[in-house]
C-alpha cells in the first residue's frame, strides 16, 4: 500500500484562540489522485486548505491539535513560503492573482527553488498548451480578466511553481457552468500529464465528484462522509443535500404542496 | 512669472521628488509610512561628510562609498527594526518610525555636533552658479539634483517594470500573502525596498550637502517632501513627481508673492487641501484609506 | 456603607473599602509632598502635574475614542498664545485668559476633528500633523510681527490680589487642575459618552449602525481633548512666565504620544504613569550624562533625544501595553504564585 502524500490526523484549528473551526478532521490524499473536499459554507473546507498551505496565520488562526503530514514531514503552523518550497501550492479563493501585473508577469513572478530554469521554461510552455486562451492574453493586466480567465491564470501560476500537491479553493465560484466544466476537465488532464496531486475544495459537488477519485464531506468542522467518488455520487444524502436532486418522498410532498387549497397558501 | 522663478520651482520640485521616491517605495511595497525618512536623508548627508573627511582627495570614491552605505543603511534598518513590525498594525509601525527619527536626530548630533559641515569644500569644490538660460542661473549642485532626480525616476521605472526583482516588489506590494505563497520572500523584498528608499534619500541628502551644507535641521526638508508623495497617492512614483511640482510651485509662489515665512507651512496646507478633497491622492485608490 | 448593594458599591467612585484606603494614602502623600520636598523636587512634581493634564487629554482622544492625533503641541501652543496675546495686547487677567484659552481650544478641537469624519488611522494622524504646522506658523507669525525678542514675557497670574508664584502655590493650583482633569476623565470613561467613544474605537462603522451618532461623538472627543490641552497650554504659559513658539515642536507632540504609549494606551493610571516617566526621563539622562566622557556629557539634549528614541522603540516592540501592561503581568504572576503556595 503506497504512502499518502498528504495525511491529516485529528486536525483541530481555532480562530483567535477560542473559536474552534475544525474539530478533529482526518483525511488522506494519495499521490497523483484528485481528492474532493465537499461541504456547505462554514463547514471548514477553506480552513483545512489554509492549514495545509500555511496561509492560516492571516486570520489569527492556529492548529491547536492534530497533525498535517506532507510526504511524511509535519508541516502545520509553518510559513507559506516554506510550504511552497516543499511543493504545496495553494490557489486561494479570493485575491488569487496580482491585479496590476500582466498575465505574463503573473506567471514569471513566482520563484520556486524546486524548478530549475529549464524546468520552469518547460512548465511555462506547457501552461499555454493547457490554457491556450492565456497565450492571447499575455500582456493583459490580470485585474482586467474575466472570472474564468482569472481562475485559469491562478491555476497556471500555481502550476508554474512545480507543485507536488495542488490545493484549489473553490474552483467554480462565480463562474458560468460551461466555464466550470471546461476548467474541471483541464484540471483532470493536468493531473494526467504532470502527475500532480490535487486537493480540491468545492461547493459544487457535481463538478468536483466528476473529476475526483476520492471525496470527503465536511460539516461543522468534522468529516461526516467519505468514499470513492463514484460511490459518493450515488449516495442519497449527497444527492439530496449537495446535488439538488430530491428523493422520492420529497417529490411527493412538492406534489402535495401544489394541490393544497388556495386559501392556505400565503399571499405574494 | 519670470524664468528664474520657474527654474527655482524645478529645482525645488526635483528635491521633493527625489526625497519622495523613498516614501513611495516603502509604502508601495510594505504599506508602511516611514516618518523617519527625513532623518535618514540627513544621515546620508552626514555619511558624505564622513567619507569626504576620509577621502578628501578622491571625491568620486567618497560619493560612491556614501551612496553604498546609504543603501546598506536602509536594509539594516529593516533587518534590525522594521521587520518585527511586519504584519503588525500599521499605526504601530508608523510610531516606531517616528521614534527612529528621534533616535537618529540624537545620534547625529552626538556624533557630529550641531556644527555646519560643507563636504563640497572638503573636496575643494566651490559650487559655481550655472547659467542655464539667459537671465537664469542655478547652482551647479542644483543642476546635479535635477539631473539625478531624472536618472533615478527613469531607473526606478525601468527597475520596477522590467526586472525580476522589480516585478516581485510590485507583486509583494499588491498581495503579500499570495506573494509569499508563490515563493517570494517578503522579508527580502521589504529589506531591499527600504535599502532603495534610503539610497535615493542619501543621494538627495548628499546633493543638498554639496549645495548648501549639512546641519542638524536638514531633516525638515524630508518632512516637507511628504505632502508631495501624498498628493500623488503615496504608492505612485509618477504621482510623487507631479505632487512635487504642485507643492514646489505653491511654495515658491507663496514665498515670492505673499510672505517668505510661509515656506515651511505651504506644503502642509497643500497636504490639508488634498486630504480634504481627495485623500487618496491623484493616482491612489479609495481602498487605500481603509487599509490603514 | 453596608446597606449599599455590591453593584452600587462598584459604581460609586470610592465605594469599596480598599479604594477609600488607597484614596486616603494618595491624599496624604499629595498633601505632604510640598512640605517635605526640595524646591527642585517640587518643580518636578509641578511639571508632572502639568503634563498629566495634556496626557489625560490625549488619552481620552486616542486611548478611549481611538482617534490618533499628532496635534498636541499645536493645541498647547494655541492655549499658551491665547494667554500671551491677551496679556500682551490687553493686559487681561487670569480669569479672562483661562476661559478664553478654553474656548480657543474647543474651537480648534472642532477644526482638528473635522478630518476625522472622513479619515482614519494614519491619514487622520497626518491631517492633525498638517494642522499642527498651520497653528505653529500662525504663532510664529505673531511672534515675528509683534515682538522684538523671541517670545512674550508674562507676569505671574494674580487671583484676587494674591500673586501666584513659587513652587507651593503652583503645586496646589496644578494639583487642583490635574485632579479636575482626572475626575472628568474618570467620569467620561464611565458615562454614556465614554461607552460611545469605546464603540467608536472598536469599529466606528458598526457603532453607526447601532445608532450612535458617530459624527457628534467624534467631534466631541476632539473638542473635549483640545479644550483640556489648551488649558494645559495656558497654565504652561503662566507657569513659565514665558511664551515662545520654539517650545512647541513636533518633539513635544511625540513626548505626549510617548506618555500614553509608555504608560499604557487607554488607561487613566497609564496616562499619569506615562507623564511621570516622560517628564522625569531627561533628568535621569542628565544624571547619567555626568558619568560619560565630556564630549557626550555636554550635549545632554542630544543624549536625551537618542535615549528617548531608544526607550520608545523598546516599548513599542516589547511592551506595547506600556507600564500598565508590565504592572498587570507582574500582578498576575504574583497572584499565580500566591495561588500556588496556597494550594
Amino acid at each position: 500500500m503506497t504512502e499518502p502524500l498528504l495525511a491529516i490526523d485529528d486536525l483541530q484549528v481555532a480562530y483567535h484562540r477560542i473559536a474552534v473551526a475544525l474539530h478533529g478532521v482526518s483525511l488522506r490524499v494519495m499521490p497523483q489522485t484528485i481528492v474532493a473536499l465537499l461541504g456547505n459554507n462554514g463547514a471548514g473546507k477553506t480552513t483545512t486548505l489554509r492549514a495545509v498551505s500555511g496561509f492560516i496565520g492571516l486570520d489569527d488562526a492556529r492548529v491547536i491539535a492534530g497533525s498535517i503530514r506532507f510526504a511524511g514531514q509535519r508541516i502545520e503552523n509553518q510559513l507559506p513560503h516554506t510550504n511552497t518550497a516543499r511543493g504545496v501550492v495553494l490557489v486561494p479563493e479570493r485575491d488569487k492573482v496580482f491585479p496590476n501585473l500582466t498575465v505574463a508577469e503573473n506567471l514569471t513572478v513566482a520563484t520556486s527553488r524546486r524548478a530549475s530554469t529549464t524546468e520552469r521554461r518547460r512548465l511555462e510552455a506547457l501552461i499555454f498548451q493547457f490554457f491556450p486562451a492565456l497565450a492571447e492574453l499575455r500582456l493583459r493586466l490580470a485585474g482586467l480578466l474575466s472570472g474564468g480567465e482569472r481562475q485559469m491564470l491562478a491555476l497556471a501560476s500555481a502550476i508554474v511553481c512545480k507543485p507536488e500537491l495542488l490545493l484549489v479553493d473553490e474552483l467554480s465560484l462565480g463562474l458560468a457552468p460551461v466555464a466550470v466544466e471546461d476548467l474541471a476537465r483541464r484540471v483532470s488532464s493536468i493531473r494526467q500529464e504532470l502527475g500532480i496531486t490535487v486537493l480540491l475544495v468545492e461547493q459544487n459537488a457535481g463538478v468536483a465528484l466528476a473529476i475526483a477519485d476520492y471525496g470527503y464531506v465536511l460539516e461543522n468542522g468534522r468529516v461526516v462522509l467519505e468514499g470513492v467518488a463514484t460511490e459518493l455520487r450515488g449516495h442519497r444524502e449527497i444527492q439530496e443535500s449537495y446535488l439538488g436532486q430530491a428523493s422520492g418522498e420529497e417529490r411527493r410532498s412538492y406534489r402535495a404542496l401544489r394541490h393544497e387549497p388556495r386559501h392556505k397558501r400565503s399571499d405574494g | 512669472m519670470s524664468l528664474q522663478l520657474v527654474a527655482n520651482i524645478i529645482v525645488l520640485a526635483a528635491i521633493y521628488a527625489l526625497v519622495s521616491t523613498g516614501y513611495v517605495l516603502v509604502y508601495r511595497v510594505s504599506r508602511v509610512l516611514n516618518l523617519a525618512h527625513g532623518e535618514l536623508m540627513m544621515m546620508g548627508a552626514y555619511l558624505l561628510v564622513a567619507t569626504a573627511g576620509l577621502f578628501s582627495g578622491n571625491p568620486l570614491l567618497a560619493l560612491v562609498l556614501a551612496a553604498i552605505c546609504g543603501l546598506a543603511m536602509g536594509m539594516v534598518v529593516y533587518a534590525v527594526l522594521m521587520r518585527w513590525m511586519t504584519g503588525e498594525a500599521v499605526l504601530a509601525a508608523v510610531l516606531i518610525t517616528i521614534a527612529l527619527g528621534i533616535l537618529l536626530r540624537g545620534l547625529t548630533i552626538l556624533i557630529w555636533t550641531t556644527q555646519q559641515y560643507y563636504p563640497g569644500a572638503t573636496f575643494g569644490w566651490r559650487n559655481p552658479p550655472v547659467h542655464v538660460a539667459p537671465g537664469v542661473q542655478i547652482s551647479a549642485a542644483s543642476l546635479a539634483i535635477v539631473f539625478f532626480t531624472f536618472v533615478v525616476y527613469v531607473g526606478l521605472f525601468v527597475f520596477l517594470q522590467f526586472t525580476r526583482w522589480g516585478v516581485r516588489m510590485r507583486a509583494a506590494g499588491q498581495n503579500p500573502l499570495l506573494a509569499e505563497q508563490r515563493g517570494i520572500r517578503l522579508h527580502g523584498v521589504y529589506a531591499f525596498a527600504w535599502g532603495l528608499s534610503t539610497f535615493t534619500a542619501s543621494l538627495a541628502g548628499m546633493l543638498l550637502a554639496l549645495d548648501s551644507g549639512v546641519e542638524s535641521t536638514m531633516a525638515t526638508i524630508g518632512l516637507k517632501a511628504f505632502p508631495a508623495a501624498l498628493v500623488g497617492g503615496l504608492d505612485s512614483l509618477l504621482g510623487a513627481l507631479i505632487g512635487a511640482l504642485i507643492v514646489a510651485t505653491a511654495e515658491i509662489a507663496a514665498i515670492q508673492y505673499v510672505n517668505p515665512l510661509l515656506s515651511d507651512v505651504v506644503p502642509f496646507v497643500v497636504l490639508l487641501i488634498v486630504l480634504a478633497i481627495r485623500p487618496w491622492g491623484l493616482f491612489g485608490s479609495r481602498e487605500q484609506l481603509d487599509r490603514v | 456603607m453596608s446597606d449599599r448593594s455590591p453593584y452600587a458599591q462598584e459604581l460609586a467612585l470610592f465605594g469599596t473599602r480598599s479604594r477609600r484606603v488607597r484614596l486616603a494614602v494618595a491624599l496624604t502623600v499629595l498633601v505632604a509632598l510640598p512640605i517635605i520636598a526640595t524646591p527642585f523636587q517640587l518643580d518636578l512634581a509641578n511639571q508632572v502635574l502639568l503634563a498629566s493634564i495634556g496626557a489625560l487629554a490625549l488619552m481620552l482622544l486616542t486611548g478611549f475614542a481611538g482617534m490618533i492625533s499628532l496635534g498636541t503641541a499645536g493645541l498647547l501652543a494655541a492655549g499658551a498664545f491665547a494667554v500671551g496675546i491677551l496679556v500682551r495686547e490687553l493686559g487681561a487677567p487670569f480669569w479672562v485668559t483661562l476661559p478664553t484659552a478654553a474656548v480657543v481650544g474647543a474651537f480648534l478641537g472642532l477644526i482638528f476633528g473635522l478630518p476625522s469624519l472622513r479619515l482614519r488611522g494614519v491619514y487622520l494622524a497626518i491631517s492633525t500633523l498638517g494642522l499642527h504646522f498651520v497653528v505653529i506658523y500662525l504663532g510664529g507669525e505673531y511672534e515675528a510681527r509683534a515682538t522684538l525678542s523671541t517670545g512674550i514675557m508674562i507676569d505671574s497670574p494674580s487671583i484676587g490680589g494674591f500673586i501666584l508664584s513659587g513652587g507651593r502655590p503652583w503645586y496646589f493650583l496644578l494639583l487642583g487642575f490635574a485632579a479636575l482633569a482626572l475626575l472628568i476623565s474618570v467620569n467620561l470613561q464611565r458615562s454614556r459618552t465614554g461607552r460611545a467613544w469605546r464603540a467608536l474605537r472598536e469599529r466606528d462603522v458598526v457603532a453607526g449602525a447601532l445608532g450612535i451618532d458617530v459624527q457628534r461623538f467624534k467631534l466631541m472627543a476632539f473638542m473635549v481633548s483640545a479644550t483640556m490641552t489648551a488649558i494645559a497650554g495656558a497654565l504652561f504659559a503662566y507657569f513659565r512666565n514665558f511664551v515662545s513658539i520654539d517650545a512647541f515642536s513636533l518633539y513635544l507632540t511625540v513626548q505626549y504620544v510617548a506618555m500614553i504609549i509608555i504608560g499604557g494606551m487607554g488607561s487613566i493610571p497609564g496616562a499619569l504613569l506615562g507623564a511621570s516617566f516622560v517628564i522625569l526621563f531627561p533628568y535621569a539622562i542628565e544624571a547619567i550624562a555626568g558619568y560619560l566622557p565630556a564630549r557626550f556629557g555636554n550635549m545632554v539634549f542630544a543624549l536625551d533625544y537618542a535615549a528617548f528614541g531608544v526607550v520608545m522603540i523598546l516599548f513599542l516592540l516589547l511592551e506595547p501595553a506600556g507600564l500598565m501592561g508590565i504592572w498587570r503581568r507582574v500582578k498576575n504572576s504574583l497572584a499565580v504564585r500566591r495561588a500556588r503556595s496556597e494550594s
